[in-house]
């Protein structure tokens, strides 16, 4: 079970999602798209990643969380440390909020 | 507080919408012209955030092949691991999907000053903004006796394609029990693990087809990337296959003799029967005539924006460029160039150049189920692009651990590449 103890951080994020997302929805928006480019070149983005897991369909709060345990050390993973360690907390906000806002492609091949 | 400004980016939706409809269609005729040169993980990128940038452009996308083969994971077709197929990429998505005009032809020259670039075809195509991603070129005379008649019978095959091919052909042709001689360049060159990787999987096609033979690494150097990892790795999947000769014992690659297939450096000649020659690198010609390439062969940019500190109103992004902590890899060009996207789209539309996110990762494969990778962020400390964090796989990863990151390797290339080609 996840308690509070576990997640030590889920004030701050509430804390940031009423400061950032409110105010500057759109400025917030291309942040997410810019960031989530990024994500891109290894993540697939029509939902059929092969061996590394899909982003795109899945909910804000698990991206939210994961990018946040990486960044604060609680989640192990060597890339994933660096990509979030580089993430502000406004960004990973932004990314979590624009990656849970796109629906699957089709793939093509 | 973040600040409400106008910005660019509405669309970017449809750069990671792999089935989008190219938007503005109608406002296409009277948009401004941009023009990418080089089709590579750079130039390939730039062309499609552009694309997809939900801003009216028209962008071409100039390069001379009609289908592109991969230099990254090129070395598991060496060893037998993937087909030549799999690595080799056409063009047709980034017309169809994204509405780039894709030209086959080479740019021979850019005129900055009437700011059109004339092809090889004779043709003149007028750009408003443009984009070089050019790739390298090998340094002449750096090694004598090496040109491209000389790499027909001793490959570099550090430009996918035939050479690869033909470096595969000689392998599988050379007996067991014989001597394949890597020639390593000095720094900086393109894929910084790449000749320690390509021995780490020749030795893994040796030791199932060949055992009785050897590679023997002639390096310009003294040390190299992931050191530890490689040398480990030979120890354990390849003891006695594998030796590593720097600088300081062999001193400078100096010549090659293609009739005795051998290598001389200062102090010795090595003679091979199968021989890879990577020789020292520069941006490719098109970038040095442009004067985009300052005296170090290499090419200046602003870290930003990656617009030339020598020619400005043109962006560079990929191998060609001097990207301060960056290496040469697909992986950066990739980063780089939607950084570049971003910050040129950001100049249309009048908003502030957003801050660059930079990151490298290598995926490196040592044995068919043993592959490693490093993670690097980087960003603009005093105009020098620099390292943030850097991680690196560890020397005492179980065999789990490894085989994962083999997995990890396969998806990333088929994700990277969709990235690339849409």
């Amino acid at each position: 079970m996840i308690g509070p103890r576990r997640m030590p951080w889920l004030p701050l994020i509430a804390g940031l999602v009423g400061l950032v997302a409110q105010p500057c929805a759109a400025a917030s928006d291309s942040q997410g798209a810019q960031l989530a480019a990024s994500c891109a070149s290894c993540h697939r983005v029509d939902g059929r990643d092969r061996g590394i897991p899909p982003l795109v369909g899945m909910d804000e709060s698990r991206i939210l969380k994961s990018l946040w345990a990486y960044r604060s050390g609680e989640r192990a993973g060597s890339i994933m440390r660096v990509v979030a360690a580089a993430l502000s907390p406004e960004d990973i906000l932004a990314l979590a909020h624009y990656l849970a806002g796109q629906s699957p492609a089709p793939g093509q091949r | 507080m973040t600040r409400c400004t106008r910005r660019a980016f509405g669309g970017w939706a449809g750069a990671l919408c792999v089935a989008c409809v190219p938007a503005f269609a109608a406002e296409r005729r009277s948009a401004p012209r941009v023009v990418v040169v080089g089709g590579g993980a750079g130039g390939a990128t730039v062309a499609r955030y552009l694309a997809a940038a939900g801003i009216a452009l028209n962008v071409t996308l100039i390069e001379p092949k009609k289908r592109y083969t991969t230099c990254f994971f090129s070395n598991l077709y060496l060893a037998g691991l993937r087909s030549f197929d799999s690595l080799t990429h056409g063009y047709e998505r980034l017309g169809e999907r994204y509405g780039i005009h894709v030209m086959h032809d080479r740019a021979a020259a850019i005129d900055p000053a009437a700011k059109t670039i004339r092809l090889i075809s004779g043709a003149n195509v007028p750009y408003d903004l443009l984009v070089v991603a050019p790739g390298i070129a090998f340094r002449e005379g750096a090694i004598a006796g090496y040109n491209e008649a000389a790499a027909q019978i001793m490959p570099h095959a550090w430009m996918a394609g035939p050479q690869t091919q033909l470096l595969r052909r000689q392998l599988e042709a050379m007996p067991d029990g014989g001597v394949f001689v890597l020639a390593a360049p000095a720094d900086p060159f393109r894929c910084p693990p790449g000749p320690y990787e390509r021995a780490s999987l020749v030795a893994a096609y040796f030791k199932q087809h060949k055992p009785r033979s050897k590679i023997l690494i002639l390096d310009a150097k003294d040390t190299f990337f992931e050191q530890d990892l490689f040398q480990d790795a030979w120890n354990r999947h390849y003891p006695g296959i594998i030796e590593w000769l720097p600088a300081q014992f062999i001193g400078t690659i100096e010549a090659v003799d293609v009739k005795t297939r051998s290598i001389r450096t200062t102090s010795q000649v090595f003679k091979a029967d199968v021989a890879n020659v990577i020789p020292p690198q520069m941006a490719a010609s098109v970038a040095q005539q442009a004067g985009l390439a300052d005296k170090t062969g290499w090419c200046p940019i602003d870290p930003v924006t990656f617009e030339s500190t020598l020619q400005r109103g043109i962006h560079l992004v990929g191998d060609a460029i001097i990207a301060g902590d960056m290496p040469k890899s697909a992986f950066a060009a990739n980063s780089q160039a939607k950084a570049c996207a971003f910050a040129i789209a950001a100049a249309l539309t009048g908003a502030d150049s957003p801050r660059p996110f930079l990151f490298n990762t290598c995926f490196t494969v040592l044995a068919p189920d043993d592959a490693v990778s490093d993670a690097i962020s980087f960003s603009n400390k005093g105009g020098k692009i620099s390292i943030d964090q850097i991680v690196f796989s560890q020397l005492d990863d179980d065999a789990a651990t490894r085989a994962q990151g083999m997995r990890e390797s396969n998806g990333w290339y088929d994700a990277f590449t969709r990235d690339i080609f849409g």
